[in-house]
């Protein structure tokens, strides 16, 4: 197992050295001279940034700097927010933004294992119909449609309710979580429960299962033990990509809600042309996506024996 | 003289089915995959069922375990009494339900009939923790008994594996262990040895009938192997196109053969005479489709010996000799007179080759 | 048993029927269509998205008006309204008249060329200001927009030209008190504009003929937008079908191609085998690693295009670059489990080459497979270029796209919700299409995919 988590480390970094390797040529392709935007800089601070990118030097140089600095952990300062170093920005942001996509996470992952469950144990009867007509709804509009009219909700029911009940926007309580982290999750939810519907179904009619009928095991019991067990393990296959899927696409919900997080200030970045930032966050996001999947993939090991001893 | 097999002399029957008929809905139409089946077992015999492909012996089985699901399938006529207590269509009596404790089943193929995410010992051990309540402790280690009962060694390593850690053979040999946990009185083996090698179909057929000399319980064995029916069968119903054609002893089935179709399928089997030299003869076409069934005999389409009236009238079940039906209008008393039906030549009975 | 006639006993003519099939023999594809046809929401589904097709290109020819063109007289209207317009003669300063009103109330006739307004000083006023609310005032006293105030009591009429539009509309006249700053004491009239429009722009928009065809207190119908307008008064209706071009080109096209490159990057690979399939998938792997997202909107900037910019052509680009790999993934797993087929073997031993192995066995196999990826790799397309376009990091405008016009629905979304209605509605119903055929097909043509319902 410990060989299993090790080769996966190992192609893991691997991945992120890729990553930061395809940023830096990406943004270096950037016509025009970075620094030589609307923003005037002074002489001295403009011969600093020189040195310290490199910027005067050929592109190799200013690679193996780039990759010195990253492995330093070091971002370097935002073009836009003077004086700022980008690790701050990360550091102060990413936090808000983990936290609204953890909780996003799990409200998808509990919601589509349960209603995927349901949806095949009652299949083709009324909830069946119900749920599935929901999860149509998912994944076909919009999330930021979504959003905007659960904001519109919030408002509705504050009115009706004469106070608030739920804070339309911002951050700092669990009540500023519960709407955007359900709206982000929406989408993937409905996509696991469909998932987890056709492996449920496919389960449910497999020879092991027919086994323990023919045991006279109770259905209860069929369902905890043989049924989930073994219905569950694609649906966390997929988990991997979908905190990906959550992550990025938390730009929208944090933009509507005002949540203070990483993708909102990405965005601002890019419409503002802050490569630092841009670069910085691009990194460390795909690091984070990459360990994630990993770690979903050592769980997944865990779950399923027969990934384990192969 | 339509009959069910019954011994009047010996023990009365343990399982007893009747007039067994299951059809299908899909979306092709309604498929009458069981026309109407009757048979006995009685306990420390083994009952063979015999056919190819389609004819409807899995469904038979399966129906009375309860595990055709039934928005598709549905019973729509017969009885099975079990102990002489009806048990089609309920599986749970007096709130305990019989599958697994009074009723084991196996099944074809070991590698996915068993939980690939769950212990081998678990899996052995559930029927015991269901049925009678035991501590998982308990019931882990009977297991463990149970697994060197099947004959498998380091019964306590293998009790900790996985279902992949085995070979198929092996499976077996658990599933086996696993279905008698209980001690049931009536072990069903849907095709067990169909998915073997020959050397280890040989192993487990022991297995069985060294349990069965144990326990004294009874089996019904679903195959279309006739070798294997020759080697541990009592008892032998064949059946096509969701009929019983033919049910007897072994002796009977194989040395005094009653119906064309057991004919054509002894004729069927290979040889392994080195002195003789034969093409072989597989029997001409196929079954006929059970969206709709033909009026008369199912088999009259391929038969050699069919008559006028086999096409529009279904046969009735002859006794041939005592406890020995066929389902064949051959066995008419006007057919064994008519001068104008065929007979079917003296060497074909007596098990010589043609 | 009844008597049996004897005749009935005699042998039978030989079996001539023993080998006739009893139902006839289907194809893959016949059985996958019929398969189709008999599941009702694939067929719905297919019949939208060949509809939806057909009026992106037929659209513009039934309904030629420019989406660019602004209709001023109709800004942000929904479908449905009222459209008969008052014809007035040219805006003319107003002449202030003389003498005082006992209460606040109109000079003329509201209409959308101007407002015009007289008040009485209001009690202990040492000022007023005017204001304008599209909701009538309450005991919370949120009198809307301030549009003019003055300091002293001379002034006691004010005219509002300021972005006027049929409807009602709510004045308030506030008292100010000595040092400037509204007080209690209020005035508030209700106010009906009418539509209005000039001999001269009633030509210029091509609701009449000539300026011969109409006069001065003639009323006339603007021009039709079936699903109303948007904030600048441009048709919805045929945004919606350019906006239809744009996104359904990005959508189908860049599937189209990243999915063909995936189908020949992972057969190669896949038919290979050994370490150029190693190498080849490693490779592919990387490129899944890299966060989509970040990554589009990093090409976008590397090709030189700000925030604010369309920029269809790179983010075609960026996807095809980015999305191939899922692709080329199944395909080479597909091509890896035919190679190992009974079948793929036999031919072999019969004497087949690599390309006759490649073209009649393999790639037919995998076809399935890739129709039912490419089916929804197209709703995929379709919601991440709308979302692009919602953050602003894609189809900027003017350029209409489904997402960008979304995006400027939402700022308005209370007030005039069919905005955000129409296209949000166009996006959900092509992705539900698209996904709901998807589906079909893979029920159809692949029974180890089936969804079993």
């Amino acid at each position: 197992m410990l060989w299993y988590i090790g080769k996966r480390l190992i192609q893991g970094l691997i991945t992120v050295w890729f990553i930061a390797t395809a940023t830096f040529f990406a943004m270096h392709n950037v016509p025009g001279d970075p620094l030589l935007n609307e923003r005037a800089t002074t002489p001295t601070i403009r011969a600093n940034l020189e040195a310290k990118y490199g910027l005067d030097q050929p592109v190799t140089t200013q690679y193996f700097i780039y990759l010195k600095n990253i492995v330093r952990g070091d971002f370097g300062i935002s073009f836009a927010q003077e004086n700022r170093q980008v690790n701050d920005i990360i550091r102060e942001h990413f936090p808000v933004s983990a936290i609204l996509g953890v909780l996003a996470v799990i409200i998808a992952a509990v919601g589509g294992i349960l209603w995927g469950s349901l949806t095949a144990l009652y299949r083709n009867r009324l909830p069946d119909y119900l749920i599935m007509f929901l999860v149509i709804l998912g994944i076909s509009v919009p999330s930021f449609v979504i959003a905007a009219i659960s904001q519109l909700g919030i408002v509705t029911l504050n009115n009706l309710a004469g106070t608030t009940v739920l804070p339309v926007a911002g951050w700092g309580t669990i009540f500023h979580m519960l709407v955007p982290a359900l709206v982000l999750g929406l989408s993937t939810m409905a996509y696991l429960t469909r998932l987890m519907r056709s492996s449920m179904l496919e389960i449910v009619n497999s020879d092991f299962v027919r086994t323990a009928k023919s045991k006279g095991v109770p259905p209860a019991r069929i369902f905890a033990r043989h049924q989930l067990r073994n219905a569950v393990l694609p649906v966390i296959t997929v988990l991997g990509p979908s905190i990906a899927a959550i992550t990025t696409g938390g730009f929208v919900v944090e933009i509507v809600f005002a949540i203070p997080g990483l993708g909102r200030f990405f965005v601002e970045a890019v419409q503002q042309l802050d490569y630092t930032v841009i670069m910085g966050t691009t990194v460390f996001y795909g690091t984070f996506l990459v360990f994630m999947v990993i770690l979903v993939d050592v769980i997944y090991g865990f779950i399923d024996p027969r990934v384990r001893m192969s | 003289m339509t009959g069910v097999m019954t011994s009047p002399q010996t023990n009365p029957a343990l399982l007893e089915v009747r007039d067994l008929a299951v059809e299908f809905a899909t979306y092709g139409g309604t498929v009458q995959a069981v026309r109407g089946v009757s048979f006995s077992v009685e306990k420390g015999k083994t009952l063979a069922i015999v056919g190819e492909s389609g004819c409807g012996k899995s469904v038979t089985v399966q129906s009375l375990m309860g595990l055709i699901p039934m928005p598709p399938g549905r019973i729509t006529a017969g009885s099975a009494r079990l102990n002489g207590v009806e048990v089609l269509g309920r599986n749970v009596i007096n709130g305990k339900d019989i599958r697994g404790s009074q009723i084991g089943m196996i099944f074809q193929d070991p590698m996915t009939s068993l939980n690939p995410t769950m212990r081998i010992g678990d899996q052995i051990a559930e029927p015991l923790q269901v049925h009678r309540g035991y501590s998982h402790k308990r019931a882990f280690s009977e297991a463990i008994n149970l697994l060197s009962l099947s004959k498998i060694p380091e019964a306590a390593k293998r009790a900790r594996q996985y279902p992949f850690e085995f070979s198929g053979g092996m499976l077996q040999r658990a599933m086996i262990a696993m279905a008698i946990a209980c001690k049931p009185s009536i072990l069903i083996a849907d095709e067990p040895t169909t998915a073997l090698d020959v050397t280890i179909q040989a192993q487990i057929l022991d297995l069985l009938q060294d349990l069965q000399a144990e326990t004294g319980m009874a089996i019904v064995l679903i195959t279309h192997d006739l070798g294997v029916v020759a080697r541990v069968a009592d008892e032998v119903a064949v059946m096509y196109a969701g009929k019983i054609v033919e049910q007897g002893s072994v002796d009977d089935i194989f040395y005094r053969s009653a119906h064309p179709y057991t004919l054509g399928l002894k004729l069927a089997m290979p040889t392994n005479d080195p002195d003789k030299q034969h093409k072989l003869n597989p029997i001409d076409g196929s079954p006929p489709d059970l969206f709709a069934p033909p009026p008369g005999c199912g088999y009259c389409q391929r038969c050699p010996f069919s008559m006028k009236i086999c096409d529009s009238r279904p046969p009735e079940n002859f006794e041939v000799a005592a406890q020995h039906f066929s389902r064949c209008w051959l066995h008419h008393p006007q057919a064994r007179i008519s001068p104008a039906a065929p007979s079917i030549p003296r060497e074909l009975y007596v098990g010589e080759r043609a | 048993m009844t008597g049996i006639a004897a005749a009935e006993f005699a042998r039978q003519a030989s079996t001539e029927h023993a080998q006739t099939l009893s139902r006839p023999s289907l194809s893959y594809w016949q059985d996958a269509w019929i398969r189709l046809q008999s599941n009702r929401r694939a067929l719905v589904s297919l019949f939208i998205v060949i509809s939806l097709l057909i009026l992106t290109l037929l659209g513009p020819v039934l309904w030629s008006v420019n989406p660019a063109a602004q209709d001023l007289d109709q800004i942000s209207v929904p479908p449905g309204r009222d459209r008969s317009a008052l014809v007035v003669a040219e805006y003319t300063p107003w002449v202030i008249p003389a003498g005082t009103v006992a209460e606040l109330q109109l000079a003329d006739t509201a209409t959308t060329q101007s407002v015009r307004l007289q008040w009485a000083a209001l009690p202990g006023a040492y000022g007023h200001r005017v204001y304008r609310n599209l909701y009538p005032v309450g005991p919370e006293r949120a009198y809307g927009i301030p549009l003019g105030e003055f300091f002293d009591n001379s002034t006691l009429n004010f005219e509002d030209r300021l972005d006027l539009r049929p409807g009602t509309y709510y004045y308030s006249v506030v008292a100010l008190a000595e040092n400037g700053r509204p007080g209690t004491v209020a005035e508030t009239l209700r106010v009906d504009v009418r539509r209005t429009t000039t001999v001269n722009e009633a030509v210029a928009q091509g609701l009449v003929g000539s300026a011969a065809d109409i006069a001065v207190g003639d009323s006339l119908q603007v021009a039709l937008h079936p699903l109303g307008t948007d904030y600048l008064g441009r048709d919805m209706l045929a945004r919606l079908m350019e906006g239809a071009r744009v996104s359904l080109f990005i959508g189908i096209i860049a599937p189209f191609i990243y999915v063909l490159m995936g189908v020949v990057y992972g057969a190669v690979s896949g038919f290979a085998g050994g370490k150029v399939d190693q190498v080849m998938m490693r490779f592919a792997d990387f490129v899944v690693a890299l966060p989509f997202l970040l990554f589009m909107i990093l090409f976008k900037i590397a090709f030189g295009i700000g925030p604010g910019e369309s920029g269809i052509f790179p983010m075609l680009i960026a996807m095809i670059v980015l999305l191939w790999p899922a692709t080329a993934r199944l395909v080479r797993g597909q091509i890896l489990q035919i190679r190992e087929q009974g079948y793929v073997e036999a031919s072999k031993l019969l004497g087949a080459k690599s390309s006759y192995l490649i073209f009649r066995h393999m790639l037919p196999n995998t076809l399935g497979v890739v129709l039912v990826t490419l089916t929804f790799e197209i709703p995929r397309a379709i919601f991440t270029e709308a979302f692009l376009s919602f953050i602003g990091m894609g189809v900027a405008p003017p350029t209409p796209s489904w997402g960008s016009m979304s995006n400027e629905g939402i700022k308005t979304m209370l007030n005039t919700p069919h905005e955000l209605i129409f296209p949000a509605l166009l996006i959900s119903i092509t992705v539900l299409a698209f996904n709901l055929l998807g589906d079909g097909l893979r029920d159809a043509l692949d029974a180890r995919m089936r969804n079993t319902e």
